[in-house]
């Protein structure tokens, strides 16, 4: 089936080649649309919890490279809960898996709260315009004020699956994270490759929906917010996961896995 | 159409009419919620000063997640605008939207890109090669536009009136003139030819 899909590609970027720009750009973008339709149909928003064997079915019994990674995985971790791959999973998954994570250990939430109440003022700070972003505000903290009001863990999970509201949460977090790069521009200037400035580089790859995260994403959001995650790396290269902490020597109350382009959540042993 | 769309399209319209801009306005179209009517003047200093453009605002069910769909209803001499069809190349409209924008900005981002057109990045390839090899043709046709479709005010240019007259008197639609004349930079006999070969 892969293989057919492949071929289907080839057919359309052929038929691509002779567009005129306009043409080529709708047509790119159509075809992105229907890819989206496409993920958004097989999988929902965020997953059930499911146990970690099950990753050894998504690769082949003698890739031995992943197969082995899976198994050290399954020694650390007992459960994995996936998210949909539309560029959102990050913010996705670091905001219902760090609110469930304060659902049950209350340890973190007061600073958490804290920072999440002065963000608006922020972005203020910063010129965003109050008339929308103070919508998205709301609705964030809301849904961070109802932990401490004792929502339970269902409703939370089907506000994650909710898609306006979901979405809205990732929206904010997107905004936490763009003035946080902001607010320290000295400092992560340093990161932005492209000559872009750091500004540019918020409009075009941070606010916007739909795109993936990066390593600089993840510095930004967690510092912002006081949060402490440890990402566990299963990609091609080495022999083993490789695992990094944000902020460095902190005692993580969130764990993701991520894969090439994707990010899950995990849960300890 | 998804109450979070509905609900934020009702607040856009609100602060539109408190922040009482008068160079731009957007209005419901019927009792529907996802289909707009926008109007920008063209701003000064430009081809397109006090022009009155009519603007096509499509909000997809997924507002603000994803941008509203944007057209010229009225048509424009623009390197990023289609002159036939009116459709706009313009980043936030496409894969740099983001939710916190509004409407309001994209229609006074469309006024920037009426005064600052972004010609390496065309919507109308036609358009932006004259923009790039002969200016004052550009700027010649940008105005004449302006003034026949988006009534601009101010005298017409009389070597466009008079062309145009020739070759709507020798039958052809006046719009198709006009379009013939101005992808030729005004010269009429090139332009009757390819009117005459389609």
């Amino acid at each position: 089936m892969d293989n057919d899909r492949s071929h289907d590609n080839l057919k359309e970027q052929d038929y691509l080649k002779d567009m005129p720009n306009h043409e080529f750009d709708e047509a790119v973008n159509t075809m992105q649309s229907s890819i989206q339709d496409e993920i958004a149909a097989s999988t929902d928003l965020l997953g059930d919890k499911l146990d970690i064997s099950m990753l050894k079915n998504e690769y082949s019994a003698d890739d031995v490279q992943y197969q082995k990674k899976i198994q050290n995985l399954e020694k650390r971790y007992s459960h994995v809960r996936k998210t949909r791959g539309d560029g959102n999973c990050f913010f996705r998954a670091f905001g219902f898996g760090y609110l469930e994570h304060m659902l049950s250990d209350k340890k973190d939430y007061p600073i958490f709260q804290e920072n999440a109440s002065n963000s608006f003022q922020k972005l203020m700070d910063l010129k965003y315009p109050s008339f929308t972003v103070e919508d998205f505000f709301e609705n964030f903290i809301s849904v961070v004020n109802s932990v401490k009001e004792g929502v339970s863990h269902t409703e939370l999970l089907n506000t994650f699956r909710e898609e306006g509201m979901s979405n809205y949460f990732v929206v904010y977090l997107r905004l936490i994270t763009s003035c946080q790069l902001q607010s320290d521009s000295d400092f992560y200037q340093n990161f932005i490759d492209g000559g872009k400035t750091l500004v540019e580089f918020c409009k075009t790859e941070v606010e916007p929906m739909y795109l993936e995260s990066d390593h600089i994403h993840i510095i930004a959001l967690t510092s912002a917010l006081g949060a402490c995650v440890r990402v566990a790396y299963m990609d091609r290269g080495g022999d083993d996961l490789s695992f990094h902490d944000f902020p460095e020597d902190s005692q993580p109350t969130l764990h993701l896995l991520y894969r090439p382009g994707h990010y899950d959540v995990l849960y300890p042993r | 159409m998804s109450s979070i769309a509905t609900t934020r399209i009702q607040r856009e319209l609100k602060d539109i009419k408190e922040s009482n801009n008068q160079s731009i306005k957007i209005e419901l179209k019927s009792d529907e919620f996802n289909n707009l009517r926008g109007e920008i003047v063209g701003p000064s200093g430009t081809p397109y000063q006090d022009g009155m453009y009519k603007l096509s605002i499509k909000i997809p069910e997924t507002y603000p997640f994803n941008p509203p769909i944007v057209s010229f209803d009225t048509r424009i001499w623009h390197p990023n605008i289609s002159s036939v069809t009116g459709a706009i190349c313009l980043d936030i409209l496409k894969d740099q939207w983001a939710a916190a924008l509004t409407l309001r900005t994209v229609l006074l981002s469309l006024q920037a890109l009426l005064s600052a057109a972004e010609p390496d990045d065309p919507q109308d390839a036609v358009v932006a090669k004259q923009y790039k090899d002969n200016q004052k043709a550009f700027v010649k046709t940008a105005r004449f536009w302006a003034q026949y479709y988006a009534n601009a005010p101010g005298p017409r240019d009389t070597d466009c009136v008079e062309k145009l007259r020739k070759a709507s008197e020798m039958g052809f639609y006046k719009d198709i003139s006009l379009q013939a004349l101005s992808t030729h930079s005004w010269d009429l006999e090139n332009a009757i030819q390819y009117l005459t070969s389609c």
